[in-house]
């Protein structure tokens, strides 16, 4: 019976629409129906959280009389569709991860939605907005710190107010460790990434004759190179081999590190004063000559590609005396130290500059090259590796400060649950990577008290993203309509058990200094988002959502 | 010797063959390599030189003369993600591969076929009646969770063995050999073994017992004990050794499917062997090394073939001497 009175209601609606060919639309007669919309998303198997949050949106979504699909698909499918084919699409489930240099907002801020990057770079959504993108601009200019902080928490308005992504969470990362080894108070919980950072490697505290760090990783590593940007696991050891200029504190904002000052000379240039007496794992002293290579090294002749957009706000660098590293920038950058100073790793001139001296007249890149011994000036030092097993780092003991623990060995599990295991046995005494669910994790703390559970809220979040090529998403009134039928307090306690907090911006609480009081609290009404569609001219027809009148679907469900 | 050359010139078909159609699925599966980099600072331009880099930039039918012409010179190509050669990484992990493999092989064979004989000797005794179903179940274990079990008791429980890995963690050796003879090794290697053990003894068990009994109604067994030959001799000289045969074939064939095939055991345990890197790879869409991976399998299973072929040819002159 159904697709009878289907095709016989399609059969009048077109004898309607022929009869009503040439004369004047009544205002107020609705538009065409809205097409079905299709939430891409992981699969299931491989993301379960994900998959249950785009559910979740399907079923609200469906009460504004909207007919919604949920499709799962292998993560690189949905990557190569959402990235390559950019009209192709209705919405998508995105994720933004954290790391450290993303402490500042500019990363995120600038990038995100880029007019500039529209057709093939990040504002994948074609969010156009030359508003949005003069505060950008602003922030990124603006060198004083209190004053760049309300221009971002415009930014922060700007995007509540038009929602180019419906925001759904920040979720938490779970870590733990055994504190019978590990003082408690020397693992320090940096905000937005967690207690496996930096400052957790080079002063954790041991307790007892146990003094190496066990930790684990869930994949192989592929690399030590620090011109190369090859993986999550690969930076956590990356970061400590090789130092940099400047480090993320543990409160997220940039402190002079390998540099002892750090001085505004102009806001067109920034003077790094060495540390003195520095070292190369090598025996080797580091002069400024080596810091000048390093900031040049990543754009020599594309040779370092990943590493390339963070030096490129940089005109010119040179040493102006035997502790003094002068950078000249092209414009006033706020974010030049974290995205730059605190993110190139510093190596030396004597090693690398014959491999790319070598490298200039072949095809491959520094990438490829993967040193026997690196050789860096971080506070550890390789020992050895093997990326599908195991790597251990010894403590550098000739670092300026010296690290507490004696090594550090990541081991590489690949069974979750075999990891859990393994911390109560002491086969690992630091979880770095957990992937499982935290419920589990918590439940082994309560039989084991002398493991310590952390959780932090990411400084990453969790987002649908609606194609704005596309109507009716290139809406606004359409967006903010999704967006308050959206309920995240539900969404973090049902697809992420608890562990994540409700997100409405690109700026994260973790980031306390940056992010606007009060911005991610957002609430669930259904009645305001129904009455926001009502006024922008949205009509119920028998239930299902249409356009405003003489607005025609002219897109085909794919 | 034209058996063997024809037998070789098979198997050069047949891996060619397989290479191509690897060529082919990995390409003409939705996404590419530049996904896994997408990134707030990512544009189309630094997209267009990481596929340049890869060379999937050029036509398919180039990439794929390329590709066979570095293959008949025994180059894989580079990874996509480690950026090295296929060949060394694969070669890192072998020898975890195949000591995994073979302990468990030739554990599961011996004990196997031995019980195998066994079952067929005690015929419709409460031994063989209580045992089939026994050795069918281990069989028919998902190897993943009998791993899990494996781990729950013997690591988490009575906490024997370790959970994982093939060293205990920042252990020092001084040579490659030091650290596969250790002590420690092995106890990392027992709990994988096992699990590898009681998936594999099924085959061996029942298909010696069934030979077995075909074995024992020949002639020349009947002759033995006219003979008056003890029936323990009977069994293990005269009808084991003319049970083997098929055995040997199975062994051969499975060793070639384990070698790749471990997946599940080697991430249960998180041993450090070539059936995980190969997961990754395909995962990651790392082309070359997923290649190299199916590539390396499938000869060892097609060559396994191709030795218990001419084994056969050897034991028994009817095969090379037939008209296939």
């Amino acid at each position: 019976m159904h697709p009878l009175t289907l095709s016989r209601r399609a059969l009048l609606a077109s004898v309607a629409s022929t009869a009503l060919v040439a004369p004047v639309l009544a205002a107020g007669d609705p538009g065409d129906p809205i097409r079905k919309l299709v939430i891409l998303s992981a699969a299931q198997a491989s993301d379960p959280e994900e998959f249950q949050a785009a559910q979740l949106l399907a079923q609200a979504w469906r009460q504004l009389g909207l007919d919604i699909e949920v499709r799962g698909m292998p993560r690189p499918q949905l990557a190569d569709l959402v990235w390559n084919t950019r009209d192709k699409w209705d919405m998508t489930m995105w994720r933004m991860v954290g790391r450290p240099e993303r402490s500042d907002p500019d990363e995120f801020a600038y990038n995100l939605f880029n007019p500039a990057t529209a057709a093939t770079g990040y504002d994948f959504i074609g969010y156009m907005n030359p508003d949005y993108m003069k505060l950008a601009d602003a922030q990124r200019a603006e060198l004083d710190k209190e004053k760049r902080k309300q221009i971002l928490y415009k930014v922060q308005d700007a995007i509540n107010e038009d929602q180019p992504y419906i925001f759904l969470v920040y979720p938490k990362n779970v870590l733990a460790y055994d504190k019978n080894i590990w003082k408690q108070q020397s693992v320090i919980e940096q905000s937005g990434i967690g207690i496996r950072n930096f400052w957790t490697f080079l002063r954790a505290e041991p307790l007892t004759s146990q003094k190496d760090m066990i930790c684990n990783a869930t994949e192989a590593m592929l690399a030590l190179n620090p011109l190369y940007i090859s993986g999550a696991i690969d930076s956590w050891l990356t970061e400590i081999i090789w130092d940099r200029l400047m480090r993320m504190g543990p409160d997220g904002l940039p402190i002079p590190w390998a540099a002892e000052k750090v001085i505004q000379v102009d806001p067109l240039t920034v003077d790094c004063v060495l540390r003195p007496g520095q070292k190369w794992h090598d025996g080797k002293p580091m002069t400024t000559d080596d810091v000048v290579f390093s900031f040049k090294a990543p754009a020599m002749a594309d040779k370092s590609p990943m590493y390339k957009p963070f030096v490129a706000s940089i005109a010119e660098v040179s040493a102006t005396d035997d502790k003094t590293v002068r950078f000249k920038l092209k414009a006033p950058s706020a974010a030049f130290a974290a995205s730059t100073l605190a993110k190139i790793n510093l190596i030396p001139k004597h090693v690398w500059e014959p491999i790319l001296t070598d490298l200039m007249n072949k095809p491959q890149n520094a990438e490829t090259v993967q040193e026997e011994h690196p050789v860096g000036s971080g506070p550890y030092k390789v020992n050895r590796f093997k990326f599908t097993e195991e790597i251990v780092l010894d403590a550098n003991k000739d670092y300026w400060e010296t690290p507490k623990p004696d090594r550090v060995i990541m081991r590489i599990i690949t069974n979750t649950s075999a990891a859990l295991g393994m911390l109560p046995k002491g086969e690992i005494n630091f979880l770095t990577d957990y992937r499982g669910d935290p419920k589990l994790l918590a439940e082994l703390a309560k039989q084991n008290p002398n493991i310590e559970v952390v959780s932090t809220i990411d400084m990453g979040f969790r987002f649908l993203a609606p194609n704005q090529r596309r109507p009716p998403f290139s809406d606004p009134a359409f967006r903010r309509a999704l967006s308050l039928a959206t309920n995240r307090q539900m969404m973090a306690a049902a697809a992420w058990n608890g562990f994540a907090v409700p997100a409405n911006s690109i700026i994260s609480p973790a980031l306390k200094f940056w992010s606007k009081p009060g911005i991610d609290d957002i609430k669930m009404d259904m009645e305001a988002a129904k009455k926001i569609l009502k006024d922008a001219g949205y009509i119920l027809v028998d239930g299902k959502l249409h356009y405003p009148a003489g607005v025609k679907e002219t897109i085909a469900v794919n | 010797m034209s058996y063997i050359g024809r037998r070789f010139l098979h198997m050069v078909l047949v891996l060619w063959a397989i290479a191509t159609i690897l060529f082919l699925m990995f390409r003409l599966m939705p996404g590419d390599p530049s996904t896994a980099y997408i990134d707030p600072t990512f544009t189309g331009e630094q997209r267009q030189l990481v596929l340049q880099q890869f060379g999937l930039d050029r036509p398919l039918y180039e990439q794929y003369f390329i590709f066979l012409k570095n293959l008949a010179h025994g180059e894989f190509g580079l990874s996509f993600r480690y950026r090295q050669p296929v060949l060394g990484l694969m070669l890192s992990v072998l020898p975890n591969t195949l000591l995994l493999t073979l302990t468990a092989l030739f554990i599961a064979y011996a004990l196997g076929g031995l019980f195998g004989a066994l079952l067929a000797w005690k015929r419709g005794s409460l031994l063989e009646t209580a045992s089939i179903p026994i050795v069918l179940t281990t069989r028919a274990m998902p190897d993943f969770w009998l791993g899990m079990l494996v781990l729950a008791v013997f690591a988490f429980g009575l906490g024997w063995f370790p959970s994982g890995g093939a060293n205990v963690a920042g252990a020092r050796y001084a040579s490659e050999w030091d650290r596969i003879l250790s002590f420690d090794y092995l106890r990392h290697l027992a709990l994988p073994v096992l699990t590898l053990v009681a998936y594999l003894q099924g085959l061996p068990a029942l298909l010696m017992r069934s030979n077995m009994l075909e074995v024992m109604r020949e002639e020349f067994v009947t002759m033995a004990r006219m003979k008056g030959l003890p029936e323990r001799t009977i069994m293990l000289r005269h009808a084991a050794r003319n049970a083997l045969l098929p055995l040997l074939t199975a062994f051969a064939i499975s060793f070639g499917q384990l070698i790749g095939g471990n997946v599940v055991v080697e991430t249960v345990f998180s041993w450090p062997g070539l059936g995980r890197m190969l997961v990754d790879a395909v995962a990651n869409s790392d082309y070359p090394l997923a290649q190299g991976a199916f590539l390396v399998i499938a000869f060892v299973l097609v060559f396994m073939n191709f030795v218990a072929d001419l084994f056969y040819g050897l034991l028994d002159p009817r095969v090379a001497h037939g008209s296939g």
